[in-house]
């Protein structure tokens, strides 16, 4: 569950607001597509959610806790309820695809027995058992996007963000990893995409929330784009 | 969820802290070498510092105070006199020594030079009988001699102590310590820099990992642990290496002088095993701080996401 209550982020004092008086609710097990174009806020809402940074005004709740009141050592902990995918990946090179996703079970203290037996099944959830001694320079584009996610579902977060997770790849290997994000999604995952890839947009008829100059113009249940590109 | 998180923990982060001094062994070579460097120099200035404090005890205590009497003293005046050094609290014995005794001693020390000596008898003795007074507290002298003046020109002819020796070994002993002190705030600031140095190249060579970490939900001390640790090795292990080279050096000198100091007054080097026990508390402590302190000042900065 997130939602923002009239949120407003700006960085500097006169700079114009990257977020301006933004409300929104994303229910418990949704599939949101999130749009707009580059500076439109899409970065900003990611880092709010995070709290990797602080909204200026209004109020953001993940799981009904208010973020703002969270102190410094409890923002790990929040992490840990949600997964996050990134565009560029950011696998560490020098480990191999079950280290690579077990490290993420390593980092919060889970014990060996149970990292061993969760790992290989995250990594066949999104198809990846047969690679599972490889490293990553050794995968594709669309392999290695299949680490990150079994990486960020690994520790079973409520919410997944994934920030452009097509990013980098093509039209057809995009299509498979958002059906894996939709499979995580089915089985109760709250699922955020940020994405401007439009095609991927229309082919999952999901809600789409539409992001322009840092105010939520469009918020369309069935998949409708808010700005044409 | 913390406590497991702390069982976990020591595997990973000495791993990972091995991994990274291999890893940047160049530096790390630098800061282990600078800490030796330093604590080297402190060791020197630390070990003169506990031998002139060790010596001044030493000197202090052997101290004695001699009252020495008029040639014509009365017995009358002798009993008086050692009646009311018997009665101070702050004395601890008082021996006498007649003139007779002090020419046989003196004629003794002499041994080579008797000749010198022998136109001097009982009867034209030109030493003084005296009182020797051995105290309990060198802080007392002063008083003690006060005491014995009151007697001036009453059977006292005057009272002396190694005074001048005393106040120029207490005042160099002020001296070491300032200088101690100066030189180990100095040379921590140098080892603390270099370190800091040290682990922020390691810190940036695994900003990602790092980064990775924040976002997985690793809490801060999670992350700091590895680097912190990594400080602390690098300090313990110059500590170490810097112990051994002070202690071999230490006995080498000790085997030169054999103990004999060349002051005017009875006394030695501290002996090893005292000076050694302290210096190697004293090295661990100061290196695993010293890597600490650099390591949490270089990872800070980096924690902010």
């Amino acid at each position: 569950m997130i939602e923002f209550k009239n949120v407003t982020k700006g960085y500097e004092k006169n700079a114009s607001d990257a977020l301006k008086d933004v409300s929104l609710f994303i229910d418990k097990g949704e599939f949101v597509f999130l749009v707009g174009r580059s500076g439109a806020g899409k970065s900003t809402f990611i880092k709010l959610l995070l709290r990797e940074i602080e909204a200026t005004k209004g109020s953001i709740y993940i799981n009904n806790y208010n973020v703002a009141n969270l102190s410094k050592k409890e923002i790990p902990y929040l992490r840990r309820k949600m997964g996050i995918v990134f565009q560029d990946f950011r696998l560490l090179e020098n480990k191999s695809v079950y280290e690579n996703v077990a490290y993420a079970m390593e980092i919060i203290g889970k014990p060996e027995k149970q990292i061993q037996k969760r790992v290989p099944l995250a990594l066949d959830m999104v198809g990846l058992s047969h690679r599972i001694n490889h490293y990553p320079h050794e995968l594709s584009g669309g392999e290695q996007q299949r680490v990150v996610i079994a990486r960020a579902i690994i520790n079973n977060p409520t919410i997944l963000i994934c920030d452009e997770p097509t990013g980098n790849l093509d039209p057809e290997t995009s299509y498979e990893i958002i059906c894996i994000l939709e499979e995580i999604n089915r089985r109760g995952t709250t699922v955020v995409v940020v994405t401007h890839d439009r095609e991927i947009v229309d082919k999952m008829k999901k809600r789409v929330i539409t992001l322009e100059d840092g105010m939520l113009t469009v918020d369309d249940a069935t998949g409708r784009y808010g700005y044409e590109v | 969820m913390k406590f497991s998180s702390l069982k976990t923990m020591p595997r990973n982060v000495v791993r990972d802290t091995l991994k990274s001094i291999e890893r940047n062994n160049l530096m790390s070579a630098a800061s282990v070498l600078s800490v030796i460097a330093a604590l080297i120099i402190l060791g020197i200035f630390l070990i003169l510092t506990i031998n002139v404090a060790e010596v001044t005890k030493d000197v202090e205590s052997k101290l004695e105070l001699k009252v020495f009497l008029q040639s014509d003293y009365t017995e009358e005046q002798k009993t008086t006199i050692e009646d009311s050094l018997n009665e101070s609290a702050l004395i601890e014995s008082v021996s006498f020594e007649s003139s007779q005794e002090a020419l046989d001693k003196f004629t003794v020390s002499l041994e080579d030079y008797a000749p010198l000596l022998s136109g001097y008898n009982s009867e034209n003795n030109p030493m003084p009988a005296s009182f020797i007074i051995r105290v309990t507290d060198p802080d007392d002298l002063e008083a003690i001699q006060t005491l014995a003046m009151t007697f001036k020109d009453e059977g006292v002819e005057y009272v002396r102590y190694g005074q001048e020796y005393v106040e120029a070994l207490v005042t160099f002993n002020k001296f070491t310590n300032t200088l101690s002190i100066v030189v180990l705030i100095v040379l921590s600031v140098i080892s603390i820099f270099i370190i800091y140095n040290t682990i922020k190249l390691t810190v940036f060579a695994r900003r990602k990992e790092i980064g990775i970490m924040k976002y997985v939900g690793a809490t801060n001390g999670y992350i700091r642990a590895p680097f912190i640790l990594e400080g602390t090795l690098l300090g313990l292990i110059g500590a170490v290496v810097a112990f051994l080279i002070i202690r071999i050096a230490y006995y080498y000198i000790l085997g030169l002088v054999g103990g004999n100091l060349f002051l005017p007054v009875d006394a030695s080097l501290a002996s090893p095993s005292v000076v050694m026990g302290q210096l190697a508390f004293f090295f661990l402590l100061y290196g695993g701080f010293i890597g600490a302190v650099g390591s949490v000042f270089a990872i800070r900065k980096f924690l902010d996401v």
